[in-house]
């Protein structure tokens, strides 16, 4: 697969080629009069992000301290998405540094030879969170997220739903349109096993068939959301009394005013990651940056500005108790959530999308 | 030297965009369709995958017949505002242009929130009709074909009614006097002198609106149901998560290539070319 756009992309590669050349010998040219002495001796670091609000909060929690130690600029860059990261490694015209992903894609961009290996020489990871594949060869995590299910209290008539049979189980006690993401790896497969009676321990590998089955038997009930954003809206306004969504979302519509409950019981943990492309310009600030991220403190300083946990658990010595509660894996989800099996949703994904979008014809 | 150009200044003059579209759009379709026919199991791996798994086939006919829809609702609503854009007075056509043209400029992403809040069971829509008695339960117009009809529709609006009105303002008004001075009542010169004319202009805009619909993405994501899945969705979903892109671009080419097809019926027989012009 890697190697598929090499006999038809020769000649736009090559124009590609040149014409970044150009612009690149334009902007080494005009940097260095710009910039101090400071910036031009440690160079820089290109960081790749999901941009908005989570942006601001990295480059005041990680970039600015960062640079403040070591002299590196952190340049920001957008559209983060896999299709354009392959089409940069594939085309020899790697603009990134540190990208973050999902996690699903530090398996997926390493099968196609897409990453470079991280350098656990200037990486500490003694001190990460252990779990399965939490770190990798070519990945570190970045912060923990959840999903699970927020509830529209105003349309339960305050009743609160203890885990996933109220969504799967019970619509009568439950009324009310059941909010999914349209994509098959949101929580929603899980969600359907564990109310089916699956262990929590037995959950991997996904029985797709068994969790459709369960989605079938409140078929009439599930709406679909596109977006976060969407999902946060339907729950917001009761559209949907319930919903399998990111906790930081959820959070964001309590915080909003609206009448949105939490369940943390069985709420499914995941992370996103941090990796580096195959190729990238400035490798050695990139190991440089990822080892600071790393640190309790920089764990600490994301989880104060953001919602998300650390991936560090020494960075709870950093955080107010209060700050503790709201975040992923902190105390009150202690004992109640399960982690995400990434590596066999990267091996599963094009398959469980072709199932589910099967099921919704059907 | 001069003589030269002269002689071959249209060419000249096309050279620029010629290069552009050759290098930026006809170069990389083609390396899309090559990569296509890419592989683990042969040429046809990508291909054999789609017609043997009937989900690819009834996503492609639900995005043909969901934009065969809004192209026909396009020309139901938009050929009387045509009409009166172009018989108004000029007061008349500034506030119908800018009404067509405000939702053109509007984000999609904001039209498809708008739509959300509006068409809920809560909203704006089934309030009204409940307050006034109309209806005794809210109507389910959200999450539905309802819902991504009136979405397309507004969207794909302006491509209708702009060809269609362009078709009416160059017919001669003498036509329809003689129509009416040899005893024909209103009604049928409509019918048998006017619409006629301007049917080339209805065919135009709905073929436009047709072949716009078939790459929308966004609309059905949002305001759809269960059901509602665009081709674009699958190919998104390939590009950007799955990466397997040699699936993406069997996908692409099948409705490129149903496009120019039907690109080809419209030139051919519905005289689709006058849209840019030509006679």
């Amino acid at each position: 697969m890697s190697d598929t756009l090499k006999p038809a992309t020769g000649l736009s590669r090559r124009t590609f080629l040149t014409t970044s050349a150009v612009a690149g010998l334009g902007l080494s040219l005009g940097f260095p009069a710009v910039h101090g002495a400071k910036a031009q001796n440690a160079g820089k670091v290109i960081y790749a992000t999901w941009g908005g609000s989570w942006e601001a909060a990295i480059k005041k929690a990680w970039f600015e301290p960062f640079t403040k130690a070591t002299g590196i600029e952190v340049v920001t860059a957008q559209d983060n998405n896999y299709g354009k990261f392959q089409s940069m490694v594939e085309s020899g015209s790697v603009e990134w540094d540190v990208v973050e992903t999902n996690p699903d894609f530090q398996y997926i961009g390493a099968e196609k030879g897409l990453l470079e290996p991280l350098d656990f020489s200037v990486i500490d990871k003694s001190k990460i969170m252990k779990g399965e594949g939490f770190v990798t060869e070519y990945s570190v995590p970045q912060v923990l997220w959840s999903r699970l299910m927020a509830y529209n209290t105003k349309a339960l008539g305050d009743k609160v739903p203890m885990d996933y049979t109220a969504i799967f189980n019970d619509v009568a006690g439950f009324p009310g349109k059941r909010a999914f993401q349209s994509e098959p790896n949101s929580g929603a497969f899980e969600a359907a096993l564990l109310a089916a009676g699956v262990a929590p321990d037995k959950l991997y590998p996904l029985d797709i068939d068994k969790a459709l089955e369960k989605w079938t038997e409140i078929k009439d009930h599930i709406s679909f959301y596109e977006t976060n954003a969407q999902a946060q809206q339907y729950i917001s306004d009761g559209q949907a009394s319930l919903s399998i969504m990111p906790d930081g979302r959820a959070m964001a519509a309590i915080k909003d005013g609206s009448p949105v409950g939490i369940q943390y019981n069985q709420s499914i943990m995941t992370w996103s990651s941090m990796v580096v492309p195959k190729g990238a310009p400035n490798k050695a600030n990139a190991m440089k940056f990822l080892a600071y991220t790393m640190t309790p403190e920089a764990q600490a300083a994301i989880a104060n500005e953001y919602t998300y946990g650390p991936v560090v658990p020494d960075a709870f010595k950093f955080i107010s108790p209060e700050r503790a509660k709201i975040l992923s894996g902190g105390p009150q989800q202690q004992g109640k959530f399960i982690m995400a099996n990434e590596e066999w949703w990267a091996k599963n994904l094009e398959e469980a999308t072709e199932r589910l979008t099967e099921w919704r014809l059907s | 030297m001069s003589v030269l150009i002269r002689r071959h200044a249209s060419f000249l003059l096309l050279l620029p965009a010629i290069l552009l579209l050759a290098a930026f759009f006809i170069l990389p379709t083609l390396q899309l369709v090559g990569l296509s026919f890419e592989g683990d199991a042969g040429a046809m791996t990508h291909y054999s995958r789609i017609f043997d798994r009937p989900v690819y086939v009834q996503v492609l006919q639900r995005t043909f017949l969901t934009s065969a829809a809004t192209a026909v609702l396009c020309v139901l609503i938009g050929y009387p505002v045509a009409y009166r854009l172009v018989t108004g007075s000029n007061r008349t056509r500034l506030v119908l242009l800018a009404l067509i043209l405000v939702p053109f400029w509007t984000n999609l992403l904001v039209l498809c929130y708008g739509w959300l809040i509006v068409l809920n069971p809560q909203g704006a829509v089934n309030t009204l009709l409940l307050d006034i008695g109309l209806i005794n339960t809210p109507l389910p117009l959200s999450g539905g074909i309802v819902a991504v009809l009136i979405g397309m529709v507004q969207t794909m609006m302006p491509y209708l009614i702009l060809p269609v009105a362009a078709n009416m303002a160059r017919i001669d008004n003498r036509v329809l006097q003689a129509a009416r001075s040899l005893g024909a009542p209103p009604l049928q010169v409509f019918l048998r002198a006017y619409l006629p004319m301007t049917l080339p202009g209805v065919m135009a805009g709905a073929l436009l609106v047709f072949i716009m619909s078939i790459g929308f993405f966004i609309i059905p994501a949002i305001l759809g149901g269960t059901r509602d899945i665009f081709i674009a969705q699958l190919i998104e979903m390939n590009i950007n998560k799955v990466l397997n892109w040699g699936f993406a671009a069997a996908l692409s080419t099948i409705v490129l290539v149903t496009t120019l097809a039907l690109y080809a019926i419209g030139v051919r027989w519905f005289r689709l070319g006058s849209i840019w012009g030509q006679a």
